[in-house]
């Protein structure tokens, strides 16, 4: 994995090195200096082991949740990687033809005389960044092993050059990796490799028997070789050119050639962008290069593309520099070897289109897209780049997914460690007071608490990172069962890399360094008599105010001044004391500079502090946000943060206000935070949409998930918190019927509820969590209820089949009638279609750039008998999909098109990234007008208009499982090729009572000659979703680690707890509690927390996935609010129960000391 | 009741508190302490006895024994004709609730819960109707003089009020005996006087028994009788019995 968030995974390393670096940096200075504070700090770690082994669990949980999600990027990188390098090994380009003609057919690469290919090899045989280049005959047909019964519908058959095999891995024998050679193969004998044999059950010596269309033709098996490289990745025979050339009879031509670049199977992909620009300079028509010099060269034209490249929001890197060198090359005259490759380079052409955008240019634009499409003879395939670089983003993809996923986790783990040094904190502060009172400055606790707290953190976030392979391992385990069954030749090759390992502990170092830091500066605040005598601590005392920020400025500006006047006293001496003192103030100089930058941050962050807890900076920043949010960015994050702040600020600003009335300090705080709590709660709960007519349409993503659920659960628990006694009221009202439950009551909630801080940071840990897991599960479980309509994914056909395009069947109802071992009665209707691709564009809209498009050709009895749905159906065209599908029938020019190259104004399900788009209508919308679009042929250049009638609903392309693109008719295209369209799928519909699987099988036996395949569709939608559930499982799993933390938060202030009231447990006891009574007061106590914490989930989890859910409705109208109350209970039930346990051996440690040692306790 | 060695003019039902050859080991792991060495006590229903000696003597100890707070090593404590050791915990806790009232030098209140609430948690614990127990603490309160505080978190009382609270709190439940461990140790003279003369009137006035450990001269003086203790032997019964007795008769 090369990048994360789009930014280099080097740069991440060497940033979050230095700062980890620094910080170690600065604490071994601090040490060095302090030594005495670090024995204090170190000697607590051994005096408590249970405790200790607590906090580095607790501390190490972040770490291990971004481990994992780079072990799980790692491994999906590395495993892409390895099978792209296993399946092409030395091969790093390939090329096919651009030109076709009617002798070619529909699937193949289009065939060339040798001729072109031996004038290719002439000129770049000086070219020493190519070390193989080798041409090849390649097609595809049905197979069989009488021998087996086994058939494979998709056999390819490749015939290689024996004479031209340099630079490429020779063919080796899979048993005994023996290299072997096509010379040695008799006149009817070939080899197979390892994945053709599979599918065959085929051993050397079996007869293969592939299907040509002028009938069968038998090969002896010499030997099976190893998968990969020129042996290729699927089922392959494999045999001498010449004999390939003649049983496709295509003598002296061929239509694949594959380039192997110097270096090996690894490295050869570097050099990749520059072979292909030689190999496309070479290929280029140089007449049309003429013809687009003279239509790019033209004035208005460059003001365009140096407008383009200008703007580095849209382009830079690379990109810009080909950019500038094609500006320049333009201005120049004629046409070099440089302006080639860059027009040629599908990168810089794509750019160019992009400059041409805006209607004063559409005429160009169209001329210019039609031309770079005509540049080349054939197109160089960079696949290897290609695919590792999808390997990468995959790995990237990946990791920043279960970052995003895990940062619930991850924002939970901060708050325990917090907790977790807040608790500490209160445990030793009597000692802390102590110690200040002997003399310790502040500084000096927060040292003390940062040199335990980084022997922590180096030793958690190593266990952490190590943990996090484990569960890394456990995802990619549990995946590789997932996929086993969707892609059996493809499982994921455990693997991490050390930069991953360094990133992932520093990260969790710096994370945890920085809530170590904030918290300790948080406990040396500590009131020194309240402290030693273990009172309540006083509350914060309100800002000192501008003057005093000031007053402590002014002498740190002085102070330079001032040594370096007394330095210059100094020197006027001219004995060893003045020179002495002069040398102590010049040094006292430069500290006071050193320290000047500091003391402006203090000033600053004095200055700040202050109308920052008043109310109205948070108000203006707020505001701020809000406007630029709605104006600007048009953005959700910074508009809902906005007007979070923007309440936060009110609420404070009421606070500030109500200080100078004689309400009492708690009944102004309740007022002033539950003001705040409830309008955020009630902001963030609002609908989706709720406030759109206020803001216009605002972009969303991800994040937004992670900071509703934040900032919704922080309000809910401000409000409870801080009403915390009307609660506690309703609870003693309803227990006082039930006796001894009574004081038990009292005390199990009296005692959270006095504990604000601490109580409200767990209450936030188990809300977060909870409300996550809520959400995933309802979002889950309401995407199930989408799957579950199958018809409007299948249109209702049962059996999808796909045959071998050079063996196609003429009449398939015919065919199916003729066939002895079927039945024609068995089937209610069947149609075919074939999908390919095509270039299309819009017609009469700004853009005008030809996109890669899909095409499903239909046959009448295909359109005929669909009942695939359409979400939109434009004026005239009827109103059921039946009736456009008729429309269709009637008029070959008439398609409708699949949901994803439809906008849908909420933005859900629109794929944003390039591709064909259409424009003037939503997917929301009711209805549309027609729109016409432009259909290209790729090879021949053939430009037909269809005119657009209908969108099919979303659902039925969800599993891509027939194919993507436009539904039409297929006379037209028949006369847009230059040669026959066969069809290549068939559907099925079988007539009532008809089994099936068996129908399937039958299907498949019968039409064995034209390597039918079939599918039934029903079972591949289980399959897929059972996988998608199955995923679904592994993610929430996931996110589930977070739940651990919030047990565990649990569990550290059950700990704490018992330690901390011994002796109130002694005098509960002395008054007459039982064992029983404590131990079910501390239970209580935190069932109070936890069930509190997983209402607070549930309920803001259920209502946000209700308004996630309506708002995908607008696009889906099939998915319906689902509560998966099992799955939801399961959780619930969890949660609570390991709580219990966590809190129950404490609970019960503290019930059986002895009152009378209790009390003793001090 | 001869069996167990009691004096024969002792009569059994007027004792509230008897106590024989009570034996006390902490063992902390690396010191043995010989907290009590065979005491024997007897108190008296409605008696007020002061437990007086120097620091460490087992004073603290003694109390919590006879309590029912700490186990024993041997010997015998009676409370109320009931060996209290043979019950279950359980029971003995039960017991506590209905019929002991504790009162401790670090006034020991529950610092979560108000004045009331405090008062009001021996009776919720034995079972008393809430609105019940919340009457009878305000009464006490009353008593004690904090009416006015019933709703204020310890915190936010002083030492002396903090100590009325907790007098209220073991009072409550009218217990028969009220034990004391240095009820007035951290309290200035004129407060702990106060507290003196409420606890003395409190007996007065209910015939509870209290047995107060302390260091103070004045509670001492209060009392209708002192124990003094010292090295984990009872010197002086006040009744002429104790180390310090036989060592006497003996010279």
């Amino acid at each position: 994995m090369e990048e994360l968030f789009g930014i280099s995974m080097n740069s991440i390393m060497v940033a979050l090195s230095a700062i980890f670096l620094a910080g170690m940096a600065a604490v071994v200075v601090m040490g060095w200096r302090n030594r005495v504070m670090v024995k204090l700090g170190l000697r607590n770690i051994p005096r408590r082991r249970a405790q200790t082994v607590l906090i580095i669990v607790g501390v190490m949980l972040s770490t291990v949740i971004i481990a994992a999600a780079f072990g799980t990027g790692d491994t999906i990188s590395f495993s892409i990687r390895k099978a792209t390098i296993d399946s092409l090994r030395n091969i790093d380009e390939i090329m096919l033809s651009t030109r076709v003609d009617a002798s070619d057919s529909f699937g193949s690469p289009a065939y060339v005389p040798m001729g072109r290919f031996a004038a290719l090899e002439a000129d770049l045989s000086g070219l020493d960044i190519i070390d193989g280049m080798t041409p090849q005959v390649a097609e595809t047909v049905p197979a069989q092993n009488p021998r087996t019964s086994l058939s494979e519908g998709q056999m390819r058959v490749v015939g290689l050059d024996t004479s031209r095999l340099a630079g490429f891995k020779p063919l080796a024998l899979a048993s005994s990796s023996q290299e072997v050679s096509l010379l040695d193969l008799a006149s009817n004998e070939v080899f197979i490799n390892e994945k053709a044999a599979k599918e065959l059950e085929a051993v050397a010596q079996d007869e293969v028997r592939v299907v040509l269309e002028e009938g069968p033709q038998f090969f002896t098996v010499r030997g099976i070789v190893e998968d990969g490289g020129l042996a290729g990745r699927d089922p392959t025979i494999i045999m001498p050119m010449e004999r390939a050339q003649a049983l496709f009879d295509r003598p002296g031509e061929l239509n694949v050639i594959v380039v192997s670049n110097k270096g090996d199977e690894r490295s050869g992909a570097d050099l990749s962008k520059e072979v292909a620009r030689e190999l496309r300079i070479f290929f280029a028509d140089r007449e049309v290069v003429g013809q687009l010099k003279v239509l790019l060269a033209q004035d208005s034209v460059l003001a365009q593309l140096q407008e383009l490249e200008k703007d580095k929001d849209r382009i830079d890197g690379d990109a810009r520099d080909d950019l500038g060198a094609l500006i320049g090359q333009l201005q120049r005259t004629g046409t070099s070897d440089e302006l080639i490759a860059l027009l040629s380079d599908p990168e810089v052409s794509g750019n160019v289109l992009d400059a041409l955008g805006g209607e004063e240019f559409s005429d160009i634009e169209v001329e210019a897209s039609t031309l770079f499409d005509d540049i080349g003879e054939f197109s160089v395939l960079e696949i290897k780049r290609f695919l590792l670089g999808q390997a990468d983003e995959a790995g990237s993809f990946v990791t920043s997914f279960f970052i995003i996923m895990g940062m619930f986790s991850i924002m939970v783990g901060i708050l325990l460690i917090f907790l977790i040094f807040v608790m500490l904190a209160a445990s030793r502060r009597s000692e802390m007071g102590m110690a200040r009172a002997i003399g310790a400055k502040r500084s000096h606790l927060v040292q003390m608490f940062v040199f335990e707290g980084t022997a922590y953190a180096v030793v958690s976030a190593a266990v952490g990172v190590a943990v996090g392979l484990l569960v890394s391992s456990l995802i990619i385990f549990i995946a590789n069962r997932i996929f086993e069954s969707v892609a059996e030749d493809f499982s994921f090759v455990r693997h991490f890399e050390l930069r991953s390992a360094i990133v992932a502990y520093c990260l969790g170092m710096v994370i945890t360094f920085a809530t170590i830091a904030f918290s300790a500066f948080r406990v040396s605040r500590l009131n020194i008599v309240a402290a030693v005598r273990g009172l309540p601590s006083p509350s914060t005392a309100t800002s000192r105010g501008w003057r005093y920020a000031v007053q402590t400025f002014l002498p740190r500006v002085k102070n330079p001044f001032r040594f370096g006047w007394r330095m210059l006293l100094g020197l006027r001496h001219f004995n060893l004391v003045g020179q002495a003192g002069a040398l102590a103030n010049l040094l006292r100089t430069f500290r006071s500079i050193l320290a000047l930058p500091f003391a402006v941050l203090a000033l600053l962050a004095r200055l700040v502090l202050l109308p920052l807890k008043q109310g109205w900076l948070v108000l203006i920043a707020g505001v701020f946000l809000i406007v630029m949010g709605v104006g600007r960015w048009e953005h959700t994050a910074p508009f809902s943060i906005g007007v979070s702040l923007a309440v936060i600020g009110l609420g404070l600003i009421l606070q500030t206000l109500l200080r100078r009335t004689s309400l009492r300090e708690d009944r102004r705080d309740r007022i002033a935070f539950s003001f705040m709590g409830v309008f955020l709660l009630v902001f963030w709960l609002l609908p989706f949409d709720a406030l759109e007519s206020l803001t216009g349409e605002l972009d969303s993503n991800i994040e937004m998930f992670f900071i509703s659920g934040i900032s919704m659960v922080g309000a809910a628990v401000w409000t409870v918190i801080y009403n915390a006694d009307l609660i506690l009221r309703a609870l003693t009202l309803a227990t006082s019927r039930f006796g001894k439950l009574r004081p038990v009551m009292v005390t199990a909630v009296a005692y959270p509820m006095s504990a604000k801080f601490r109580t409200g940071l767990t209450l936030a840990m188990f809300g977060l969590v909870i409300f996550t897991l809520i959400v995933m599960s309802v979002l889950t479980g309401s995407f199930g209820t989408a799957i579950a309509d199958e018809d409007t994914v299948t249109g209702e056909w049962d059996i999808d089949a796909s045959i071998n395009f050079n063996t196609p069947i003429e009449d398939i109802e015919e065919a199916v009638a003729a066939n002895p071992g079927l039945a024609i009665g068995d089937f209610q209707a069947m149609g075919g279609f074939t999908g390919f691709g095509v270039d299309a564009r819009q017609v009469g809209v700004e853009e005008q750039r030809w996109e890669g498009y899909g095409v499903r050709a239909a046959d009448d009895a295909f359109l005929a008998s669909t009942k695939h749905k359409l979400k939109l159906i434009a004026d005239g065209y009827g109103e059921t999909s039946r009736e456009a599908f008729d429309w269709l029938r009637s008029d070959p020019t008439l398609v409708v098109v699949d949901a994803f190259v439809v906008p849908s104004r909420s933005g859900g399900g629109f794929d944003e990234e390039g591709g064909f788009k259409l424009e003037g209508f939503y997917y929301d919308d009711e209805t549309f007008k027609a729109v016409d679009i432009e259909i290209r042929e790729p090879r021949t250049g053939e430009i037909r208009t269809f005119t657009v009638i209908g969108v099919l609903d979303q659902l039925t392309d969800a599993f891509g499982e027939i194919g993507g693109g436009m539904i039409g008719s297929k006379t037209v295209l028949d006369e847009a090729l230059p040669f026959a369209l066969p069809i290549t799928t068939y559907r099925f519909r079988v007539a009532e009572g008809v089994d099936v699987a068996q129908a399937a099988k039958t299907l498949e036996a019968s039409f064995q000659e034209n390597g039918m395949e079939t599918t039934v569709l029903t079972e591949l939608l289980q399959e897929q979703a059972d996988a998608q559930r199955a995923f679904n499982r592994l993610l929430t799993g996931f996110m589930g680690l977070g739940l651990m933390v919030g047990i565990a938060s649990l569990g550290v202030i059950s700990l704490r707890a018992v330690v901390e009231r011994r002796q109130q447990i002694g005098v509960l006891r002395a008054i007459g509690y039982r064992k029983r009574m404590v131990q079910l007061s501390f239970l209580l106590e935190s069932s109070f927390v936890a069930l509190l914490g997983i209402g607070i989930g549930v309920g803001l989890g259920t209502i946000l996935s209700y308004n996630l859910v309506t708002d995908i409705q607008k696009d889906v109208a099939s998915i319906r609010f689902t509560v998966p109350w099992l799955q939801i209970g399961i959780i619930i039930a969890i949660a609570y129960v390991f709580s219990l346990v966590t809190t129950f051996l404490p609970a019960r440690q503290a019930s059986e000391i002895y009152p009378a040692e209790a009390l003793r306790y001090e | 009741m001869s069996g167990v060695g009691w004096k024969e003019e002792t009569v059994l039902s007027d004792l509230i508190i008897a106590a024989r050859n009570v034996e006390k080991t902490y063992d902390t792991g690396k010191v043995q302490v010989h907290a009590l060495k065979g005491v024997d006590l007897l108190v008296p229903r409605g008696e007020m006895v002061a437990i007086m000696g120097p620091s460490g003597c087992g004073k603290t100890t003694l109390l919590n024994c006879l309590s029912g707070l700490d186990e024993i090593d041997s010997g015998e404590v009676l409370i109320e004709n009931t060996v209290l050791h043979d019950l279950p915990d359980d029971d003995r806790s039960d017991y506590r609730a209905k019929r002991m009232g504790f009162v401790f030098q670090l006034y020991n209140l529950l610092p979560v819960l108000s004045s009331v609430e405090n008062v009001e948690m021996p009776l919720l614990v034995a079972g008393v109707k809430p609105a019940q127990a919340r009457k009878a603490s305000m009464e006490m309160l009353d008593v004690v003089g904090l009416v006015d505080r019933a709703h204020h978190l310890p915190t936010e009382l002083s030492g002396g009020q903090r100590q009325r609270v907790t007098i209220a709190r073991a009072l409550v439940s009218e217990p028969a005996i009220v034990w004391a461990d240095e009820p007035t140790g951290d309290l200035d003279s004129e407060t702990a006087q106060e507290i003196i003369d409420l606890m003395t009137s409190l007996n007065k006035a209910n015939g509870q028994t209290f047995v107060i450990v302390t260091h103070s001269r004045e509670v001492g003086e209060s009392a209708h009788r002192i124990v003094l203790m010292r090295d984990g032997q009872i010197e002086d019964d006040g009744l002429g019995n104790g180390t310090g007795n036989q060592a006497a008769r003996a010279s």
